[in-house]
């Protein structure tokens, strides 16, 4: 069992990290959200192998390293980094790290580092810096959940199942990194997805269905589809479930902000594609994004379903404004 | 006929009347009507969501006050055959890329930069017989424009590739 400590600032790259350990590894992982977070789970005896950004608040990812090696805390050091100047991985090599390996981490890449530093076993952190105060977060979090739950409520009358529900995922994230917080989707696995625009009261946004490819079967199955079905029958299911997904949640969140928002038709973003070329976001316009990730899974099924909302930058202070009585105490 | 049949009649058109109207607050073009003046008549649900102006705001002013690149002599002339002739008259996104500048309907997954537009103009006829008002329709153009637009792009690559 191998103890593996992954520190990065941000929650979407932690989990990226985690998932990109070999499948085979066995490991207890813990996180630190910054260097000194880092320190003091080395210091408790938490993390023989370190993965460790960079650009953090509190204590970078430097003064971590130099720490680690004027403390003599014996932890075998990667970095993941997106700053890739040769100057920057010289700098954390001399500072004692074993390797440098360069953000987007994949799991080929992780598993040839710790592969390499006979450990076998190695946690990569993608990193996304969020604006997004604690507070604020935990409120988005909570209608988010709420939403949620109605949503889930929806499926499970419809489809007569039991709907796992998750805990929300709310997050400030670059508008072209959105491939890379569809956590529940495997890179390699083909998936189709649905999007949505929606509006209203000067708050806009976009919802997303993604459905892996491999789900089609079990849905037919509970939708009491026996012959096999093909492309335009899977269309058909993933838009009624998208329907349902997006439309009871998006009049979840409306009720909590008490107003309406208006959906525009749902579009067609691709079948049987990878999760990157489903998802070409529009770079130019929006730098950054709310994002609220839900997937939902079905007890006893193999389906994989995430719903993702984004909301303009532009919309957050008229809803932060609008959840303003939630954060009154 | 008896009397409290009549009144359910009535009674069913009130009915009618308001889901009739609410399939106009709800319908996904924006309709918009004005008279002579240029003055709103109505402004639905469509044009509130989008243009974040309230049909109590916008209501008997000149689409001018809160859209002042869109110039009165053009519009007046661009509704002069409907008021007249009671025929439709039509703005293709081709010709002009939208009329109210909104924004597209996918942020954040569309490349468009606004919601292209086509516009139909259509008479309204009163009870009198008369037209003293015209019907705008305001539909959503954006997935056709940017279909087209990479085509476009597309071919004239091809072309170049071709040249060279």
């Amino acid at each position: 069992m191998l103890s593996v400590l992954i520190c990065d600032d941000s929650m979407v790259a932690r989990k990226q990290t985690a998932r990109c350990l070999p499948q085979d590894l066995e490991s207890q992982v813990h996180f630190a959200k910054h260097g000194q977070e880092a320190l003091d789970a080395l210091t408790a005896g938490k993390g023989q192998l370190l993965l460790l950004d960079l650009n953090m608040p509190v204590m970078d990812g430097y003064q971590t390293l130099e720490n680690i090696k004027s403390q003599a805390l014996g932890v075998k050091t990667i970095v993941i980094s997106g700053d890739i100047q040769p100057e920057a991985m010289q700098r954390v090599k001399d500072l004692g790290a074993l390797d440098f390996i360069k953000k987007p981490v994949n799991s080929e890449e992780l598993r040839a580092a710790i592969t390499r530093h006979g450990l076998f076993h190695e946690e990569e952190l993608e990193q996304e810096n969020s604006d997004l105060n604690e507070l604020v977060r935990d409120c988005y979090q909570e209608v988010a959940n709420v939403a949620m739950g109605m949503a889930g409520d929806h499926l499970a009358r419809i489809m007569n199942v039991f709907v796992q529900l998750p805990i929300p995922n709310v997050n400030l994230i670059e508008v072209s990194e959105l491939h890379m917080m569809l956590s529940d989707i495997d890179g390699s696995e083909s998936t189709s997805g649905i999007c949505q625009g929606f509006l209203g009261d000067g708050i806009s946004g976009e919802g997303l269905c993604i459905l892996s490819d491999s789900s089609f079967a079990d849905i037919a199955n509970i939708m009491g589809m026996k012959e096999d079905i093909d492309d335009h029958q899977q269309l058909e299911l993933l838009m009624d479930a998208a329907s349902l997904l997006i439309g009871t949640c998006l009049s979840g969140i409306a009720e909590q902000l008490d107003m309406k928002f208006r959906q525009g038709h749902p579009v067609v973003l691709g079948q049987h594609q990878s999760i990157q070329d489903l998802i070409k976001a529009n770079r130019n316009a929006w730098k950054k994004t709310l994002a609220i990730e839900i997937s939902y899974g079905l007890e006893g099924y193999k389906v994989k379903c995430d719903m993702i909302l984004l909301f303009t930058e532009d919309s957050m202070d008229l809803m932060n404004a609008k959840l303003a009585h939630l954060l009154e105490d | 006929m008896t009397s409290s049949s009549v009144k359910n009649d009535a009674l069913d058109e009130l009915l009618e009347f308001h889901w009739m109207m609410d399939m106009i607050q709800n319908v996904d073009v924006g309709i918009v009507v004005f008279d002579r003046d240029l003055q709103v008549k109505v402004w639905n649900g469509f044009m509130e969501a989008h243009s974040g102006i309230l049909p109590t705001d916008i209501k008997n002013q000149p689409i001018s006050t809160y859209f002042p690149e869109i110039k009165a002599p053009w519009l007046k002339q661009k509704v002069k055959p409907v008021f007249e002739l009671r025929t439709r008259s039509f703005i293709t996104w081709e010709q002009r890329p939208y009329l109210f500048k909104f924004r597209n309907y996918r942020p954040i997954t569309s490349s468009a930069p606004y919601m292209y537009q086509n516009v139909v103009f259509s008479p309204l006829v009163s009870v009198m017989g008369t037209v003293d008002n015209v019907c705008m329709m305001i539909y959503d153009m954006t997935d056709a424009a940017s279909s087209k637009k990479q085509l476009l792009e597309l071919q004239v690559k091809e072309f170049e590739s071709s040249q060279s």
